[in-house]
């Protein structure tokens, strides 16, 4: 009798269940028998490089950050589409021309908005009204 | 498992092709092939250090090859070099934060004692001063030999430690402590100067 | 290079009012410096940088130097009516001189290739007024420098912008680089202990016997 498709499923969930847990338990078993927990403020202590820690962990970042990424960003995708565009240039019909030449343009003129914005000075006292 | 296996059985059996050991024994044969040193120098004896790790003498051999850079995953400090009295804080934080078992090596002159600084008023008299030590090198800096040496009776310090007993390892000790206390940054001097349970002096005997 | 001299005389035409000397150092080094007054200091030292005949644009270090209150005695003859005749007699003169500390800057022209000029700032004494004015306005590289000099020998540089200590910890109160500083007696075992070394044992032995078993020590001398 050929046992079910899916035994070998179960006995691989099985394994892979089993496989991590054991040294999980030997570990417990070790610390119940041999070895007790000596838990300590400092070595339990977050910071690991000897110094003490300062100030709060939850650092906020500008929102004035998130647009950089966003600009940086057009720009990365617009290396995608030209470096390719560079390597067959010899080789493509004037429409491909105009019509990058579209693309870049309407880029820059994100690029002009973005920056009568003030998105690309950094770091500015009040935001833009 | 305090019960030693009598050694003579032991290679009768072996002759047999029958290894026994206890757990004891397997327990400090793991621990003592891979001891993994926390990365970090202080010093001039930081470069005999990473010489020490490097392809000459490869470290590697002897199972201590991992240098971690975090205290938590780490067996065995590596005290290479001056120990300022602005670093001693630092250096007792980052030995408690290591899980036990934990061993420290004080490697110089100047980890050991001050070295040719004792007398300089920013420089620690010895790190042994805050934290245990089991093994020291002396040398101004130790040849990489030296440290391979220190390495060595540190696994057999390690092969000789008891899971059981009265002497059992200090690790397995309930009673024993595994963080020591942080020296302050006093108005003249590090508060304390010294770890009095840890550290006493020695005494003086002229004849 | 011109002279020292000849940079005093031209420094005095361009900052009026300013107080130079000139300080020989009789040393086989044989580098004499120039003694600059407190208050016209930054002006002399922007008018050696930027003067075009010097351009000393480069000030490769900054020292501090301790000079402990003394007295000298000296012994002069004075002649003096002595039961009617003219003698000549004896005296000695205590001269006490107050201590003060020092800042010596070396400048050296890298445009030129010249140097160095050695020029010294002098406090008004060791305590309160400790107190040069800052450099580092006019030399950047002089900021941390000053700032160790600040930490080892407690000079308080006005105009500094960031007088923090920068080798001992900020909560350490004293600056170990002053000749009369005394390190905390924390002193151990020495096996052949000679010298200073030997004084601060005795002393440590009569403050704290209990630690080391300094009664043989006591006993043996």
């Amino acid at each position: 009798m050929t046992p079910n498709p899916y035994f070998f499923i179960v006995i691989f969930v099985g394994v892979a269940v089993v496989f991590p847990l054991m040294p999980l338990g030997l570990a417990w078993l070790w610390r119940h028998f041999f070895q007790p927990p000596k838990p300590g403020a400092q070595k339990n202590a977050t910071y690991e490089c000897g110094v003490e820690s300062l100030g709060e962990a939850h650092v906020q970042f500008q929102s004035q950050y998130y647009l950089y990424c966003i600009i940086f960003l057009i720009f990365d995708v617009e290396a995608v589409f030209l470096v390719p565009f560079a390597v067959a240039f010899t080789g493509l019909p004037v429409g491909a021309f105009v019509a990058i030449l579209i693309f870049l343009l309407l880029l820059i003129e994100g690029l002009v908005w973005a920056w009568s914005k003030g998105c690309l000075s950094w770091a500015r006292e009040k935001s833009v009204e | 498992m305090s019960e030693q296996i009598d050694e003579g059985l032991k290679s009768e059996l072996q002759k047999q092709g029958i290894w026994v050991t206890s757990t004891q024994e397997l327990y400090n044969w793991g621990r003592r092939n891979s001891i993994w040193p926390l990365q970090f120098g202080l010093a001039c004896c930081a470069i005999e250090m990473i010489a020490t790790a490097a392809s000459r003498y490869d470290l590697a051999r002897f199972g201590g090859e991992v240098f971690r850079p975090s205290p938590r995953q780490a067996d065995l400090m590596i005290v290479a070099g001056t120990v300022t009295k602005k670093m001693a804080p630092q250096i007792v934080r980052l030995y408690n934060q290591m899980p036990d078992p934990k061993y420290v090596i004080s490697m110089g002159a100047c980890a050991i004692s001050g070295g040719p600084f004792k007398q300089g008023y920013n420089v620690l008299k010895g790190i042994d001063r805050y934290i245990p030590v089991d093994v020291y090198i002396p040398g101004c800096p130790p040849r990489p030999e030296a440290l391979l040496h220190a390495f060595m009776e540190l696994q057999r310090k390690i092969d000789g430690q008891k899971l059981t007993g009265e002497n059992k390892a200090a690790h397995l000790d309930r009673a024993q402590p595994s963080e020591f206390p942080v020296p302050a940054f006093g108005a003249h001097d590090l508060e304390p100067p010294s770890n009095l349970d840890l550290f006493r002096p020695p005494q003086i005997e002229r004849v | 290079m011109e002279s020292l001299e000849e940079i005093k005389t031209r420094v005095e035409a361009a900052v009026p009012g300013a107080d130079i000397s000139i300080i020989p150092n009789p040393g086989p080094a044989n580098q004499p410096s120039l003694l600059i007054d407190n208050e016209h200091a930054p002006h002399v030292a922007r008018f050696l940088r930027d003067d075009p005949a010097l351009r000393l644009d480069h000030c490769s270090n900054v020292t501090g130097v301790d000079w402990l209150d003394r007295t000298v005695t000296k012994k002069v003859k004075v002649k003096k009516l002595v039961e009617g005749e003219e003698k000549e007699v004896e005296e000695t003169h205590e001269e006490f001189f107050p201590g003060y500390l020092e800042s010596v800057y070396h400048l050296y022209s890298m445009a030129l290739k010249q140097g160095p000029v050695i020029i010294r700032m002098r406090t008004a004494d060791r305590g309160e007024g400790a107190r040069l004015p800052s450099l580092t306005p006019v030399y950047r590289s002089a900021d941390f420098q000053e700032r160790e000099i600040f930490d080892l020998y407690g000079i308080r540089f006005d105009g500094h912008p960031d007088l923090r200590r920068i080798l001992m910890w900020d909560e350490f109160e004293d600056y170990p680089m002053r000749k009369d500083y005394r390190e905390p007696d924390d002193y151990e075992y020495e096996p052949t202990p000679h010298d200073d070394v030997l004084e601060k044992a005795k002393q440590h032995y009569s403050t704290r016997p209990q630690l080391d078993g300094a009664e043989e020590l006591t006993a043996q001398e």
